[in-house]
Order: C-alpha cells, then structure tokens, then sequence
C-alpha cells in the first residue's frame, strides 16, 4: 500500500456539493429515529474525502442522500448549486447519469454483463456513439490495469478485480462526483490498498471529487480531508468533525 | 442494449426462461391443435353444407319468410330467364340451374311415408346429387318417372333400385295428384335424417305432378367459396335493380345447423383459449414476479448509475416480450408437429346422426397459427405488466440493501 502522494486536482476549490441542515429519520414502530440531523456539509471539485464514523453513525445513509438516491425528511442538497429535493425521480436519475459516479461496497456489477459491458453501461445510457464508447471503456480499462479481463463476467473476476471495474464504471461517464461507499470493505488489505491507490490516482489526474465513507483507519490516510460522523451529526469545524489536510 | 440485455438475463436464468418458454409453448401449441381441429371439423360441415345447398339460392322472400298463400312463390319461367341471365354476368358465376321442392307422400306396398321432393334439372353438372349414388344411378335428362332415394328411407320401406312406389303431392292449384316412379338409384348422405326425408325426381316431371311451369328456386354455383359473401351482395343489388322480387341466401344462411355448430366450434375455441390463456398468464405472473424479486439489488444498482424508471421497465418488459416471442414461436412449431402426427395417425369417428365415420383432422397453416400466436403473446406481455412495473418502482436505496 503507497501513501498519499500530496498530489491533487490542479482546478481544485469549485465548490461542486453542499448540504444544507440534512436531516434524515426513520420510523421505528412509533418512535422516529434519527440517522441525520441537520449536517451542513460542503465538497469542492478535487476533493479527496473520507468520511468515516462507526457503524450506524449515519455514513451511508449521508451517502446515499448526496448520491441523490435517496430524499432528505428535510433539509436539502445541492449539487453544483441546484437545490435537488424538488427535483423529479426521472431528474435525479440524469443528474446521478451525468454526474455522479457510484462505488459499492459489494461491487454490484451487473452479473450478466462482461467487465468492458459494465464499463460500458453507463455510456449506453448517455447514448454515447459506439465508437466513442470503445475507445473509452478500453482506455480507462487499461487505466484501472484490468484491459486483459474486458471479456470476463464479474464471477469471473476477484474481488479486487471487480471493485476495479465498478471504479471504471463510476468513471466512464467522466463524473464530477464519486461516492463510495466501503470500497475496500469486501478485499484483502493488499488489494484494498491497491484499489485506494488507484483511486486516489484517477482522482489527482481526472480531477474527480471523491468522497469514500469508510470505517477502516486505513483508507483515511488517502484522505485531503478526513471528517468523522457520529450519531448523525457532522458540523465542519466542530469537535466531532476532523478536518485535516493530508499533506 | 434494450434487445440484448434482457437476452443475456434471460439466458443466465436458463432454468427459469426454458419453465416460462414452455408454459407459453404448451397454451400456444394446446390452442393451435384446437382451432385447427375445429376449422377441419368446420371444412367438413361447410363442404357437406355446400353439397346440399351450393353456394346461393335464389328464391322469392314469400319462400324463404314462409309467408304468402300456396305456390305463390314460384318463379315463373321469364323471371328463370331473367335471373339466369343476371347470374351469368357476375364475376364469380360458376353455374346454375333450378329446383322445385315440395312435400309429398310416398307410398311403397303398404308403407307411406312423409318425403321432401327436391325436384333437379338432371345432370346439371351444379347441383345434381349424381356423386352421393351407391346404388343404381343418379337422374339422367331422359329420365321421365324416376326417383333416387336415400338409403334410410329406402330400407324402412323396403325397396331397393328397380321397385316402384307412388308419389302423391298437391298441384298448385289445390287437388291431389299422384304418379308411379321407378327407383333408378339409393344414395348415401352425411345426415341420416336427410337420407330419411329427401328424394330426387326430374324437374320436368314434378312440374307436371304438381302442374306449374315454376320453379321455387334457382341453385347457383360459384368458383370459389369464399366468393359468396360478396357474389350475393352483387347478386341482390342486381336483382333488386332489375326490379325482380327474388332474394339471393348463401349456403350458410339456408342451414341453420351448420350456424349453430359454427357458433357451439365459436364458443368451443373461445372459451379453451381464454381458459390456456388466463392459465398461462398467472403462471408467467408468478414466474416473474419471483425472477424479477430475486434481481432487486441489480434493479437498485441500475437505478443507482441513472438508469430511469421507464428504463428499468423497458429492460425488464423486454425479456417478456423475447419470452413470449420465443414461448409463442415454440408452441406454434409444437402444436404443428402435433397436428401432424394426429393427421398422420388417421382416428376416424362417426358423429351423431351420421351414417359413416369421419377421418378427424386437424387444420394446419399460417391462418390457423395466427391466432393463437397473437393470443399467446397478449397473454405473456400483460401478465409481464405488473412485475416489470413493480420493477421499475422499487426504491433504489431499499434495492440496493437486499442481499
């Protein structure tokens, strides 16, 4: 595993994301439980974040919220600017296509799909042309150093190998955003490392925002900015919230 | 990629696909045997209708209405010509001639015995009953006082070719007048009952009996019968233009027997296809429901990366649409194989009323395929509605929890 490189995004300091007094509850039976309340919380293009916290502090349910596909009880998230909570499904879901690239923790590549298809599927969406769409999914394939795999289907691949195609595939669509979500949760330490590399590579030449929640210590030594989230509460600047810089 | 995504998970899901394909399969091939055993079996009646009847019968209203006072409905020979020379500038005229039906009495020794005449022109090469003969002949032109009756009647009078019974019948003018006749030939028919009441005598002679130079109806023959329908729409607007008060019935109007089995064959078809279809959409219904719940998490990642709601419904309406395509395709080939070999093995039954038994086929072509095809298709894709829409609703954060 290699060290962050203190390398970043030269067009960094836009700011791409923010929310605004986020507040996310469940029912429980009758009793409303919180899994946010009211985060403020602002990412530039460039950034490199990791969020961590304990499980059931509210990481993934932060993340699913700023990857829109899910909606605040209140609160609201803007994305380059654009307030998202009246936004349509069918909105989101070109705002989550042209934007937003996703990361999970169990890869979730399309099963039936060969690993360059999976590349490949979001480019269909955006119905981009074909050739356009080889050319791309072969070089950022060669990039994430899976281009001898293309042919294979994910139960065919390891589990480093699949997270690479899933990253592949959060960046085909050359997002402004990557959200992932445990990204070396499922691999080895060694593999995960590999993968955080990797990651932290495309985010230094592609100028990607990532924002990774994780609650591995490990992954938070790629970060440009670590912030912690507890019980649903995350406030820049306040004790529960650790913002470092990296290097 | 809406085409060949959903191919590729149907085909990782081979299993589940082939149990779909089949089911299909079955209804669409269970609905083909049907309709074409009932279109054979409409063949058949509608050939032995046109047998009886020919393609249309022109007669006056007064006959076809059982309205009006004794022979008033005869066609009087000018009118004959009338009509004949109409008949012959109608694209699909095949040919003509005439009839007069009337009841009478037949007495042999002593027997009497209550008999339809049907008077014919002989060897009028359209509707002369030469061909149902098994005994003796049929009616030629020099024939003067000569009958050929049906096997039915002729063994419950006990008569055979050669004998001679009496005809009695009303003239038109009221009185009884009765003739000997020669049997010259026994004929056999699909019906025992019309084996058992009609008789055929020369036109000339029945015309003397019953003292008239009418006839009651002209007899037409056209080259195809499927020209019916339309021959008597042009016929009637003819006649009706030459201001001549006859009106043109088709074969299948003149028998009501032949409608109400058309109708019970209708009935048949129809409530077997409804009963295979509504059987094959709720077992497809639940086929899918179950793939598609089994696949949440792959619908939530692919919301995730932006795929719509109409997308996802697409996708998965489309691995429908190949399987009730493939599942139809299938059931077609099968139904047609089986008809086939049904066709090949010969069962031969004799329905009720019948004197002979009947070879049971099955009709195979595009036409008889058509339907159940389409049937089974509308089938597979609206019970694929529900389950694709559910698909395309399901949250993306809920999907993407399930294991």
């Amino acid at each position: 595993m290699v060290q962050a490189t203190g390398r970043f995004c030269h067009i960094h300091g836009e700011r791409f994301l923010e929310t605004e007094d986020l507040t996310k509850t469940y029912k429980v039976g009758t009793q409303e439980v919180y899994a946010l309340r009211g985060v403020r919380f602002a990412a530039d293009q460039g950034d490199f974040i990791v969020i961590n916290g304990p499980s059931g502090s509210g990481k993934t349910t932060f993340l699913n919220l700023i990857a829109v596909i899910d909606r605040p009880t209140s609160g609201e998230v803007k994305i380059e600017g654009v307030a998202t909570s009246q936004q349509s499904e069918r909105q989101l879901a070109i705002l989550r296509k042209t934007k937003i690239g996703l990361i999970f923790q169990s890869f979730n590549l399309i099963p039936v799909l060969s690993a360059s298809e999976n590349v490949e599927y979001p480019l269909l969406l955006l119905q981009v042309p074909k050739r356009e769409r080889r050319e791309r999914v072969a070089q950022l394939l060669g990039e994430v150093g899976i281009s001898d795999l293309a042919t294979r289907r994910p139960s065919e691949l390891s589990g480093g190998q699949r997270q690479r195609v899933a990253i592949a595939r959060a960046l085909i669509s050359a997002p402004k955003l990557v959200l992932a979500d445990e990204p070396t949760a499922n691999l080895d330490s060694e593999t995960g490392g590999a993968v955080m590399d990797l990651m932290r590579k495309l985010n230094e030449e592609h100028c990607v925002t990532f924002i990774v929640v994780t609650h591995d210590p490990a992954v938070s030594s790629y970060a440009r900015r670590r912030v912690r989230i507890h019980d649903g509460t995350l406030r820049e600047g306040a004790t529960d919230v650790v913002v470092d810089t990296a290097s | 990629m809406w085409w060949w995504i959903p191919l590729r998970s149907l085909w990782r899901n081979r299993r589940r696909a082939l149990l779909s394909v089949a089911v299909i399969g079955l209804g669409t091939a269970i609905s083909l045997f049907v309709l074409g055993f009932v279109e054979s079996s409409r063949a058949l009646i509608q050939q032995s209708t046109v047998q009886e009847y020919a393609n249309l019968q022109i007669a006056s209203p007064d006959l076809w209405n059982d309205t009006g006072q004794g022979y008033e409905y005869l066609i009087s020979p000018d009118d004959a010509a009338r009509i004949t020379a109409i008949l012959t500038t109608d694209s699909a005229y095949s040919g003509s001639t005439q009839e007069l039906q009337f009841a009478g009495l037949l007495a042999a020794g002593n027997q009497t015995q209550v008999v339809n005449v049907t008077a014919i022109a002989p060897e009028n090469g359209v509707l002369d009953f030469r061909d149902l003969v098994t005994d003796g002949r049929g009616l030629t032109a020099s024939d003067a006082a000569s009958v050929v009756i049906g096997r039915s009647l002729a063994d419950r009078l006990s008569v055979a070719v050669g004998d001679v019974v009496t005809l009695t019948a009303t003239t038109v003018a009221g009185a009884y007048n009765a003739s000997p006749f020669r049997i010259v030939g026994i004929y056999r028919f699909t019906s025992e009952q019309f084996e058992g009441q009609v008789l055929f005598v020369p036109l000339a002679f029945a015309q003397a009996l019953l003292d008239t130079q009418g006839v009651d109806r002209i007899v037409v023959a056209l080259s195809r019968i499927g020209e019916t329908a339309p021959a008597k729409r042009r016929i009637g607007d003819a006649l009706a233009a030459a201001a001549l008060p006859y009106e043109p019935r088709s074969w299948d109007e003149l028998s009501p027997f032949y409608r109400q089995l058309s109708s019970y064959f209708d009935a048949l078809f129809g409530f077997l296809t409804l009963a295979v279809s509504v059987l094959v959409f709720f077992i497809i219904l639940q086929v899918l429901t179950l793939a598609f719940l089994e696949r949440t998490r792959e619908i939530g990642t692919l919301r995730a990366l932006g795929t719509t709601r109409g997308e996802v419904f697409r996708l998965f309406f489309t691995e429908s649409v190949w399987l009730a395509l493939v599942g139809s395709a299938a059931g077609i080939g099968a139904g047609l194989l089986l008809g086939l070999v049904f066709n090949a093995v010969g069962i031969e039954w004799q329905p009720p009323g019948t004197i002979e038994p009947v070879k049971l086929a099955v009709t195979l072509g595009i036409t008889t395929a058509i339907v159940p095809f389409c049937v089974s298709l509308v089938a597979t894709l609206l019970s694929a509605l529900y389950p694709s829409i559910q698909a395309s609703r399901l949250s993306v954060v809920d999907s993407l929890r399930v294991d």
